[in-house]
């Protein structure tokens, strides 16, 4: 029973998936001075866009899935919206458009199978997912076993709990207010300079800037491996006090902003929602936020381009993003 | 050493690193954690946390609430306002963690990588190697000598950045190229002149050569000894190492399982700013 009386809707975890999990948005922020990341959707554009479709705020608890959907079932009517990549969701067997809100009846399952464009699908349901927050969120951090129910990602035979809720089907989120994936397995991925900027020569940078990165299959929510050429430094990479460690990528630990683009040795790692908040290796460009949902949505084995945008226009976009996040984006079908 | 004036530098749209000097001291540690300090107690809109080390204070802040012209403005007010480390006194608690040195889930680590990633000297001998120690064995006398002071927490939750306060006990190594996919849990390590404990099994950069049998992390916040944390240690800290046998190790391990381990703190101490520069520098003279 909720507070208002009437009954609560559960979710039962008929299949997993392949670690889906519980995210809200922006996620755990205040502690990532004892280490602990925000989590949170990877690609919060279409997040947010799951949530307003069922009525719920823009950051609610909902679930993200990767590369391979759950099967689900309620107990009680629903209201819910599938975003992000396209697993062909299926309710009882019929297919489940995207990017809409859709009415679930008592018993109904909803069956997502692996992603066919992108790689994160995002499902909301009215009311939004009700665990109980850890550390003020309710967004999960798998590796550390925080937040989520239980720490992890859900699990066959879980009931997840639903806070009542009031939305309506039939609302649509247009096409012009989409994320577009990329189809050729390109992707040109924004970023800033800097902190450490100045520890990379200038052919160092003209190599980053101008070749394409592998997105590595050893990349998870914690970190996002690059394969590509060679890295070159500044004097004051290789002549520098002991105390940084004696490689040329090494520093004294310092924090990491989240996107950071990690140099450690040779091995270039942007650092994702669950990343580390501080280490020993420089950090010579930034992945703004308004780009997070690209790398959410990229394939290991995807080419990525960096493309170089000042900290104000990087700004100015996730400005424009936020914007356009809102319920009178939508419209009704 | 330290700047004249902090170093600001951009680090994408919702974060500044503020740098305050190229070298790991005190005095350094103290300006970063009084710097986040002075920000917390502010309370200005739009900066949402911060994250001390070493040397530095990474802020992140909220574009949309905040300019980082006026973040930047607000900081360095904040530092004109500070005043000097010299003479504070501060509760330090102090841990005695044991630990097994030369250990052999460390070592098997350390040879998995070499096996599967890339070829490298053995950790205990690398940092024998590189800073003229007879053997193995002075690493181990000379890491179990020192305090070590908690710098700050960052990483993974609950990781503690150190650095040994006897200055005979300074040590130096180069981070890990690339980093390791998996580091075991309770693993001591050093970077740089950093030192760690791994709390949980995680990837890594540090050179490893021991490990403790005792939990650092409680994500179920019932040990009493966490005092309600999730996190063992907090800033301001010092931790010692005991050096154990194996068979000291399985005993201690046995007991974190059964729930009957009791950690060794020391509650009441002050750590002094001036009686431990006033110290150092007399050991300083003698180095």
């Amino acid at each position: 029973m909720d507070s208002q009386g009437g009954r609560r809707i559960m979710i039962e975890v008929l299949k997993p998936g392949f670690e889906t999990s519980i995210q809200d948005y922006p996620g755990r922020l205040g502690f990532w001075n004892q280490g602990f990341p925000p989590s949170g959707p990877m690609d919060s554009w279409s997040f947010r866009m799951a949530n307003l479709l069922v009525g719920n705020a823009p950051g609610c608890a909902a679930l993200e899935c990767q590369y391979l959907g759950p099967s689900l079932r309620f107990t009680d009517d629903a209201v819910i919206a599938v975003t992000g990549a396209d697993m062909q969701p299926q309710l009882n067997g019929q297919a489940v458009p995207l990017w809409r809100s859709v009415a679930v009846t008592a018993g109904q399952t909803i069956s997502l199978s692996s992603a066919r464009s992108g790689v994160r699908s995002y499902i909301a349901v009215a009311g939004g997912i009700d665990t109980p927050p850890v550390l003020g969120s309710r967004a999960t951090f798998n590796k550390a076993g925080v937040g989520g129910m239980g720490g992890h990602a859900i699990k066959v035979g879980q009931m997840l709990p639903v806070a009542a809720g009031a939305g309506c089907p039939g609302l649509e989120v247009p096409e012009t207010a989409r994320p577009r994936f990329s189809t050729d397995r390109q992707w040109e991925i924004e970023v800033c300079a800097g902190p450490n900027d100045d520890w990379i020569d200038e052919a160092g940078h003209e190599r980053f800037l101008n070749s394409f990165w592998r997105l590595s299959a050893k990349s998870d929510r914690t970190g996002f491996r690059l394969e590509g050429p060679e890295w070159t430094f500044t004097e004051k990479a290789h002549n520098k006090s002991r105390d940084h460690g004696s490689l040329p990528s090494n520093i004294i630990d310092h924090g990491y902003p989240l996107g950071a683009i990690n140099l450690a040795g040779q091995t270039p790692i942007i650092l994702v929602n669950d990343g580390p908040s501080m280490g020993g290796f420089i950090n010579p460009y930034t992945v703004p936020s308004i780009s997070f949902w690209k790398l959410g949505q990229a394939k290991p084995g995807d080419n990525l381009k960096f493309r170089l945008v000042t900290v104000e226009a990087a700004q100015d976009m996730a400005a424009q993003l936020m914007a356009l996040c809102v319920p009178a984006t939508l419209v009704t079908i | 050493m330290i700047y004249e004036t902090p170093r600001f530098l951009p680090a994408g749209d919702r974060y500044i690193l503020i740098e305050f000097g190229n070298e790991m001291n005190l005095l350094l540690n103290f300006t970063a954690q009084g710097l986040a300090s002075a920000v917390a107690a502010a309370g200005i809109n739009g900066i949402i946390e911060t994250a001390p080390c070493f040397a530095s204070l990474l802020v992140h802040y909220e574009p949309s609430l905040i300019r980082r012209s006026d973040v930047e403005r607000e900081l360095i007010a904040l530092i004109g306002a500070m005043g000097s480390f010299d003479k504070i006194e501060l509760s330090s608690r102090l841990f005695y963690l044991p630990a097994l040195y030369l250990d052999p889930w460390t070592k098997e680590c350390v040879e998995i990588y070499c096996r599967t990633i890339t070829p490298k000297t053995p950790d205990p001998e690398l940092l024998v190697e590189i800073n003229g120690l007879e053997d193995v064995n002075h690493l181990v006398r000379l890491h179990s000598s020192s305090e070590y002071w908690v710098a700050s927490l960052g990483f993974w939750p609950g990781l503690p950045f150190l650095m040994p306060l006897d200055p005979r006990a300074r040590l130096t190594a180069p981070k890990y190229n690339p980093p390791r996919t998996n580091t075991p849990q309770g693993a001591i390590g050093l970077g740089g002149a950093s030192h760690s404990i791994y709390p949980v099994a995680t990837p890594g950069g540090y050179q490893i050569f021991g490990r403790t049998p005792v939990p650092i992390w409680d994500q179920s916040v019932s040990h009493p000894d966490f005092e309600g944390e999730m996190c063992l240690f907090r800033p301001g800290d010092r931790i010692r190492f005991v050096p154990i046998t194996r068979d000291e190790y399985d005993e201690a391990e046995a007991r974190v399982k059964e729930n009957r381990y009791r950690y060794t703190v020391v509650g009441y101490q002050k750590f002094s700013v001036e009686a431990y520069g006033q110290w150092t520098a007399k050991v300083g003279d003698a180095l």
